[in-house]
This record gives structure tokens, C-alpha cells and sequence, in this order.
């Protein structure tokens, strides 16, 4: 039980898919300069490599390895349609708010990568949390990436104003460089540098 | 795990997805086709000064205020026999951008606006979709040189490219209704 657990909040720290494994980076840039969309890409990320892992872990015994990465891409590919396909027809607005981010799911490193590192070797369930686990750990970076790029860039949390006007009338301006991707390396950079002594103790 | 194996299952493998995926495809494709409409209803009646259309209530609602429309060349849908409501399209930095503008029974005032973009910047060019920006369009004149038409807006600190985009798409698209506005005078 405690193995099992450990699937799922390993990835939110010591083996966190960004900061330690340094997958997922492109998309960890591309959408977090607001709040909302980086949890949607958060939860969609979780519930892709999730299903993925699951899929793949049941079918591993039967995947030839020669054509392996081939036959990952076609279920994880398949699996993002079929989502897309179903958020189009029955929550819209939630479609409309990913569209630009589907293609991002199925090129996302974090899927591939755990797919090959542990779906091919491990059981259906093991798999299905490890891929819940990444999920989540590639998703509180997000959060915690696009929270200070919102605040600082937008002066803004989830859309709503939270920097007072008044600071704004004392000649305070909102940091343009922080909407732009280069700051999302950066502050990417400083939370790895704060997670690595704490590593190697 | 000969080749022979390899190639059989790829083959069902690829089958199985297939036929998968174009179920799923006809299955869905009237709901969404469904979903598209009734967010063009709810972007023309918003131009229109229309608000609080959901994807529930846009059919009826639509039917009861679209009193005139025409398509072709020059498309536009008329709401409540005064607003014009015009559909646009044009370039932003990275992708097409759309939109409908109304313009009042004067053929001069502006109603509303509404924008949407396939893949502006978010929190730069993305915002051309939010409250705030279409809300500078109301109320607005359209100003008229011979032959060109602009409605003059606060550009997107940041977002110039975008805002030249959205710009030009009105310029160019109320252009060719310059003559429908001038029979309307």
C-alpha cells in the first residue's frame, strides 16, 4: 500500500517530472502566463498519462519492442482525439479553452517518457498511479510557475484583479517580461535550484 | 516476435483505432456541429448588445431576434430589424482571428464587437477575447475617409501586431459595406 502511494507523491517532489526529470518543459513555458488555462493543461495532462499508462501496461506483454514507441504514439494520440472529440460535443467551453493545448498533450515529453520508463514494466494499476502521480507533479510546477507569471505579469489571479489600484496610482507597473516564456525558464530555474540542496541531504 | 507478428499487429492495431475513432467522429459530429451554431448565435446576438445567450437558450432566442439575414458575398445578419451584425475574418501574429461587429440603424455607431483568435499569445493577443477590450467598441463611431472605414480602440499594451490585426480585419472587412451603410443614410 505504501509502495503504491509512494507511485503517486514521489512525482510531486523528489522525482518530479519538471524539475528533477526536466520532461515536459515546452508546454510548462506555453501555458502558463495565466492561472486557468495551466490547471486545465494540469488535469488533462493527468487524465492522459493516467488512461495511457493504463492502456499501454495491459497491452505490454503483446507490443512488439521493435515498433513499441510506435504503438504508444498511435494509443496516446487515439486517447487525446477520443477526449477532445468528447469535450467538443458535451462541455464546449471546457474544448474551446484547450483547443491550442491538444497537440501539446500528445508531444508532451511526460507522457511518452513514463510510458516507456514504467508502463512497459509494470502492472495495469501501478501505472494507472504513476501516471496520476506525474500528472499531478507536472502540474503543481505549472501552478506554481503561472501563479507568480499571472500576479507579477497581469496583476491578476484566475482572471480576477488582486494587485489594488491604488499601488498602480503610486506608479506601480505590471511586469510584461513575466507574460513572455522566457520568464517561465527562469522562474522554473529558481525552483530547481531552491528543490536541489534539500536533494542532497 | 517475428516480423510477421510486427506486421499483423500493427495492422489489427491500427484497425481497431480506426474504426474506433470514426465512430466516435459520427457519433459526436451533430452534437458539435450543434455546439458550433449556437456559439455563433451567441457571438452575433452579443454584437448585437444582446447578453446572457447560453448554449441552451441561443436557438430560441436567436430565432426570436434574427428578423432578416443574408449570406453570399457580403453576409450579415439583421437583429431586432436595427442592428446590422457583420462576421469578420482576419490575420493575428500566429493564426486567423474572427469576430462579428454591429453597427447600429445610423449605419455610424458601433453596438458591440466580439473577437476570437485560434492561438494569440495567451495574456497578450488572447485578451483581444475578453470583456474589457470588446467593451471599448461600444458606443464608438465608425469614422469614415472615402473609401476606408476604422473605429479607433486602445491597442493591447504588448500585443501590437494583434491589435493591427483586429485593426485591419474591420477595416477591410466594413470596407466592402460601405455602400450597404450608405443606402441604409
Amino acid at each position: 500500500m505504501s509502495k503504491n502511494l509512494n507511485l503517486i507523491t514521489a512525482p510531486l517532489r523528489k522525482a518530479n517530472p519538471i524539475t528533477v526529470l526536466i520532461l515536459g518543459i515546452c508546454s510548462s513555458l506555453a501555458v502558463t502566463a495565466k492561472l486557468k488555462p495551466a490547471i486545465v493543461m494540469a488535469l488533462s495532462v493527468t487524465v492522459v498519462t493516467a488512461l495511457s499508462n493504463l492502456v499501454i501496461s495491459l497491452l505490454r506483454k503483446g507490443i512488439p519492442s521493435k515498433i513499441r514507441i510506435i504503438v504508444q504514439l498511435i494509443i496516446v494520440a487515439t486517447l487525446v482525439i477520443l477526449v477532445d472529440q468528447f469535450l467538443k460535443a458535451f462541455m464546449y467551453d471546457v474544448s474551446k479553452q484547450l483547443s491550442v493545448f491538444v497537440g501539446l498533450i500528445i508531444t508532451n515529453c511526460i507522457v511518452m517518457g513514463r510510458l516507456e520508463a514504467f508502463a512497459m514494466s509494470h502492472g495495469p494499476w501501478e501505472s494507472f498511479l504513476d501516471g496520476i502521480g506525474n500528472g499531478l507533479g507536472y502540474g503543481l510546477i505549472l501552478v506554481i510557475v503561472a501563479f507568480f507569471r499571472e500576479l507579477f505579469g497581469s496583476g491578476t489571479l484566475l482572471g480576477y484583479q488582486v494587485i489594488p489600484q491604488g499601488l498602480y496610482d503610486f506608479g506601480y507597473v505590471n511586469n510584461g517580461l513575466m507574460i513572455l516564456p522566457p520568464m517561465a525558464l527562469i522562474i522554473i530555474g529558481i525552483i530547481i535550484w531552491l528543490q536541489k540542496p534539500e536533494e542532497e541531504k | 516476435m517475428n516480423d510477421r507478428y510486427i506486421f499483423r499487429y500493427i495492422i489489427i492495431l491500427v484497425a481497431i483505432v480506426s474504426v474506433l475513432l470514426s465512430a466516435a467522429a459520427m457519433w459526436l459530429q451533430p452534437y458539435q456541429k450543434r455546439n458550433q451554431l449556437n456559439e455563433q448565435r451567441i457571438n452575433i446576438l452579443k454584437a448585437a448588445g444582446i447578453t446572457g445567450v447560453d448554449n441552451k437558450n441561443a436557438e430560441q432566442l436567436f430565432k426570436q431576434h434574427c428578423t432578416d439575414k443574408r449570406e453570399g458575398d457580403m453576409p450579415l445578419y439583421i437583429i431586432d430589424n436595427q442592428t446590422t451584425v457583420i462576421p469578420m475574418r482576419g490575420n493575428g501574429l500566429w493564426g486567423p482571428i474572427w469576430g462579428y461587429i454591429g453597427v447600429a440603424s445610423d449605419g455610424k455607431t458601433v453596438v458591440g464587437a466580439v473577437f476570437d483568435h485560434k492561438s494569440e499569445t495567451p495574456g497578450l493577443g488572447a485578451e483581444i477575447t475578453t470583456e474589457k477590450y470588446q467593451n471599448q467598441y461600444k458606443g464608438k463611431q465608425l469614422l469614415k475617409n472615402d473609401d476606408t472605414v476604422t473605429v479607433e480602440v486602445d491597442a493591447i499594451a504588448g500585443a501590437t501586431r494583434t491589435s493591427k490585426g483586429v485593426e485591419d480585419m474591420i477595416e477591410q472587412t466594413l470596407k466592402l459595406y460601405l455602400p450597404y451603410f450608405e443606402g441604409n443614410e
